[in-house]
C-alpha cells in the first residue's frame, strides 16, 4: 500500500495536531509517523499515513482542505517516495545553488560507516553564512544531516549559533574539509567548533 | 536529539573552562625484560617501550583533534625499576635513568615515570641502587620521574625509607642547584600509592598490572568552578548540599569525558584500557584553579579556616560524581593542592594565608599531599624527614594515598621566589618552623608498625 506524506504549515497555536489527526482518523487513515518543528511562531508537521484504498490522494487532499477550513493553515499532501534521491534530483539544503549528495550517490557511503560530527559556528550574524559553510561541506560531496540556526543578533553567544550535523564516510576528505571550513574562522570572525557527534552525547546524555 | 544549549554548554567546557584530557598515560611492564647484564637490560627495555609507544602521540592527538579536546599530555608508565632492576648498582641504576631519558625524548613525551621503589616494608638491595641513584639520576635527566613508597596502611612506615628519602632529596636540590632544585620537582614520596596513576611525578606501573595497558588522568578545576559560579549566579542563596550535586554532577561528565578519549587510543593502540583517573589538577593559568574554586565557594583564599571543610566536600563530590561515570576509576582521583603549579593556591601562600601546617592539614581531606612545596635550601634532613613521616602517619592512618613533592631550595630562604617553569610554575618559599632542627626522632630508623585497623584478615 502507498503511504502518503502530509505536510501542514501554519501560525502555531493548540490544537494543529489534534485537528489534522482528527480529520484523518474520521477518514480512517492510520498514522504511521508524526514530527513537528516550530522555526519563531511558525507550525510544520509532517504526518506519514497509510490510507484505505478506495481513497485517492487528491480525495484525502480535499477532505483535509474542508474540515481545516478557517485556520490558516496550508496543506500539502503527496505519495511517500521511498527510493533515496540521487545527486542529480535531490537538495537537502535551503539554497538551491548548492550540490546536493545524498548517500546513495556517495561511494561506499553505507550508513554503518558514516561518523556524525558537529560544525558549530559561534559569532556575529552576516548574510550568506549558511549558503557560504553550505557551499563548502557540498564542495567534498558531504551531506548535512541536521542544521540548527539561530541568528538574533546581539552579543549573547547562544543568539548567534549554527551547528551543521555533517555525515563524514571513509571516502570523505575530512582533513581537507575541516582545513576549508577553519580558514573561515577569522575571515568570518567567528569561533568555530569541529567535534564527533559522541563528545556531546558523551556529556549530555547520561 | 541534542538542543543548541547543550551543544553551547560543550564547547564552552573545551574552549573557556580548561576541561582537557590531562594525561594520557600508556603503562608498559618491563618484567620481560630483566637481565643480569646492564646492556641487554637496556636494549630490552628500549625495544619494548619503543614497540608499545611508538604512535602513542600521534594517536592521541589524532583522537584529541576528533573531539576537539586536547590530550595535553601523553606519557609512560613503567614497572618500578628497583624492581626489574634490581640485580644492578647505583651508578648502574643512573645509566638506567639516562636511557630511560632518552627513549622519552625518542618517542616524543615529555615524562616517563617509574623510576620507583616499594619499601614500605623493607629495602631490598635494587631498592637501595636506586634510592642511593636518584639525585644524580633526577639531576642529570630531564625527563625522567620517581617515586618512592615508604608507607602503607597494611605494613606501616618504613622509617629507615623516610630518612633515605630526605637524604636523596637534599642531595637532588643540591646536584640541582643552578635550577633551584628542579630535580625534586620529578620525585614523590609516597603512603599507599596506587598502582595505576596517570598523574607524574608518580606515575609507575604495578606489579599486578597487565603487559601494557592505558590510563587517562583527567583534569577540569574550571569547568567545576564555572559549574559553581552559575549555580549561585542563579541562586545566591544556594546550600553546600546543592552545590556537592553540581560538583558530583560536573565531576561526572568531565569523567565521561576522559573514559571517552581513553577507550578511542586504548582501542588504536591496541592495547587494553585501565581507568580514568579524574583529579582536579590545576595548571599556573587563570581560571584553571583549584585556589579559584575555593574563592567561588565564599572563602577569602584557600588557606584560611573553613578551607579543610571545603575541600573535603569538594574532593568526596568529585569522587562520587567519578564513581557513577565509570566503572574503572582509579588513581587518585580527588583534588590536587599543588603549591607552584596552582596559580592562586601560590599567591595564597605568598599572601599568608597558607601555611605549611594548614596544607598538611588539608592532605588529610584531598587526594594527594604536600605536592609542589617550596622550602628554604637550608631544611635539615631532620627536618624534611620529619615533614615526609608526618605526611605518611595521614596516609597510613586514613587508609588514603598522601604524598609529598618537597623542593628545598638551595640558597634560598622563606619568602624568596622560584620559578620552575612551564607547568610545575611559580611560587614563594613557604615558611617551615624550626626547619633547621636536628630532631633525633626520625633517625631512630625501624618501622611504625601498621595501625589496628590493618588488621583486616
Amino acid at each position: 500500500m502507498d503511504k502518503i506524506i502530509i505536510t501542514v504549515l501554519g501560525k502555531d497555536r493548540p490544537g494543529i495536531i489534534a485537528s489534522v489527526s482528527k480529520s484523518l482518523y474520521k477518514m480512517d487513515c492510520n498514522l504511521q509517523n508524526v514530527n513537528q518543528m516550530i522555526l519563531q511562531n511558525q507550525f510544520a508537521g509532517f504526518f506519514v499515513v497509510e490510507h484505505p484504498s478506495h481513497l485517492t490522494l487528491d480525495a484525502i487532499l480535499k477532505q483535509l482542505e474542508v474540515e481545516l477550513v478557517g485556520q490558516s493553515l496550508k496543506i500539502h499532501a503527496d505519495i511517500l517516495d521511498t527510493q533515496v534521491n540521487s545527486s542529480k534530483n535531490g537538495s537537502n539544503n535551503a539554497n538551491s545553488n548548492i550540490k546536493a549528495v545524498n548517500k546513495s550517490s556517495v561511494k561506499g557511503n553505507d550508513k554503518s560507516e558514516e561518523e556524525i560530527f558537529f560544525i558549530t559556528t559561534i559569532g556575529p550574524d552576516q548574510k550568506g553564512l549558511v549558503a557560504r559553510f553550505t557551499e563548502i561541506i557540498a564542495s567534498y560531496n558531504v551531506n548535512v544531516v541536521n542544521l540548527t540556526a539561530i541568528f538574533k543578533g546581539g552579543d549573547e553567544p547562544t543568539a548567534n549559533i549554527m551547528s551543521y550535523q555533517v555525515a563524514i564516510t571513509p571516502d570523505t576528505d575530512q582533513a581537507g574539509l575541516f582545513r576549508s571550513i577553519r580558514q573561515k574562522e577569522a575571515e568570518l570572525g567567528l569561533d568555530i567548533s569541529i567535534q564527533h557527534k559522541n563528545i556531546f552525547e558523551t556529556i549530555n546524555k547520561i | 536529539m541534542l538542543n543548541s544549549q547543550e551543544i553551547i554548554s560543550t564547547i564552552e567546557m573545551v574552549k573557556n573552562e580548561h576541561l582537557d584530557v590531562r594525561a594520557v598515560t600508556l603503562g608498559i611492564n618491563l618484567f620481560d625484560c630483566v637481565s643480569h647484564d646492564l646492556n641487554v637490560f637496556k636494549k630490552n627495555i628500549r625495544s619494548k617501550i619503543v614497540k608499545n609507544a611508538s604512535n602513542l602521540v600521534s594517536i592521541c592527538n589524532a583522537v584529541g583533534e576528533k573531539y576537539g579536546i586536547a590530550v595535553v599530555n601523553k606519557r609512560i608508565s613503567i614497572s618500578p625499576i628497583a624492581l626489574v632492576g634490581a640485580p644492578f648498582s647505583a651508578p648502574q641504576m643512573v645509566e638506567i635513568a639516562h636511557t630511560l631519558n632518552d627513549i622519552a625524548r625518542e618517542v616524543n613525551i615529555d615524562f616517563l615515570g617509574g623510576f620507583s621503589a616499594l619499601v614500605e616494608k623493607g629495602i631490598a638491595a635494587g631498592d637501595r641502587a636506586l634510592i642511593e641513584a636518584l639525585p644524580e639520576a633526577l639531576a642529570q635527566t630531564q625527563r625522567l620521574c620517581a617515586s618512592v613508597n615508604v608507607a602503607t596502611t597494611r605494613s606501616g612506615i618504613n622509617m629507615d625509607a623516610v630518612l633515605a628519602m630526605a637524604r636523596a632529596i637534599k642531595k637532588a636540590a643540591e646536584l640541582s642547584k643552578s635550577d633551584d632544585g628542579l630535580a625534586c620537582a620529578k620525585l614523590c614520596v609516597f603512603a599507599n600509592i596506587p598502582q595505576d596513576m596517570p598523574f607524574m611525578a608518580g606515575a609507575y606501573l604495578g606489579v599486578g598490572e597487565a603487559d601494557a595497558v592505558i590510563n587517562v588522568g583527567v583534569s577540569g578545576p574550571g569547568v567545576v568552578k564555572k559549574a559553581v559560579e552559575r549555580a549561585i549566579e542563579q541562586s545566591p542563596e544556594i546550600d553546600l548540599g546543592k552545590i556537592a550535586e553540581i560538583i558530583k554532577n560536573t565531576a561526572c561528565k568531565v569523567t565521561r569525558v576522559g573514559e571517552l578519549i581513553g577507550r578511542e587510543v586504548a582501542e588504536n593502540l591496541n592495547i587494553k584500557f585501565g581507568v580514568v583517573d579524574l583529579s582536579l589538577a590545576p595548571t599556573p593559568t587563570v581560571g584553571d584553579s583549584i585556589g579559584e574554586i575555593f574563592q567561588t565557594l565564599g572563602l577569602t583564599s584557600i588557606g584560611v579556616p573553613g578551607s579543610t571543610a571545603a575541600l573535603a566536600m569538594l574532593n568526596d563530590a568529585v569522587k562520587k560524581g567519578g564513581a557513577f561515570a565509570s566503572s574503572h576509576v582509579g588513581g587518585l582521583s580527588g583534588a590536587f593542592i599543588p603549591v607552584s603549579e596552582d596559580l592562586n593556591i601560590a599567591e595564597a601562600a605568598a599572601n599568608g594565608y597558607l601555611s605549611i601546617e594548614k596544607l598538611e592539614a588539608m592532605t588529610c581531606v584531598c587526594s594527594v599531599g604536600l605536592d609542589m612545596v617550596p622550602v628554604p635550601g637550608d631544611i635539615s634532613e631532620e627536618t624534611l624527614a620529619g615533614i615526609i613521616a608526618d605526611e605518611m602517619a595521614i596516609g597510613m592512618i586514613n587508609n588514603k594515598t598522601t604524598a609529598t613533592r618537597i623542593i628545598p631550595v638551595p640558597g634560598k630562604k622563606a619568602g624568596d621566589k622560584v620559578s620552575f617553569g612551564g607547568l610545575l610554575g611559580e611560587a614563594t618559599i613557604m615558611n617551615v618552623p624550626h626547619a633547621t632542627n636536628k630532631d633525633c626522632f626520625v633517625t631512630r630508623g625501624g618501622r611504625i608498625p601498621a595501625p589496628i585497623h590493618s588488621l583486616k584478615n
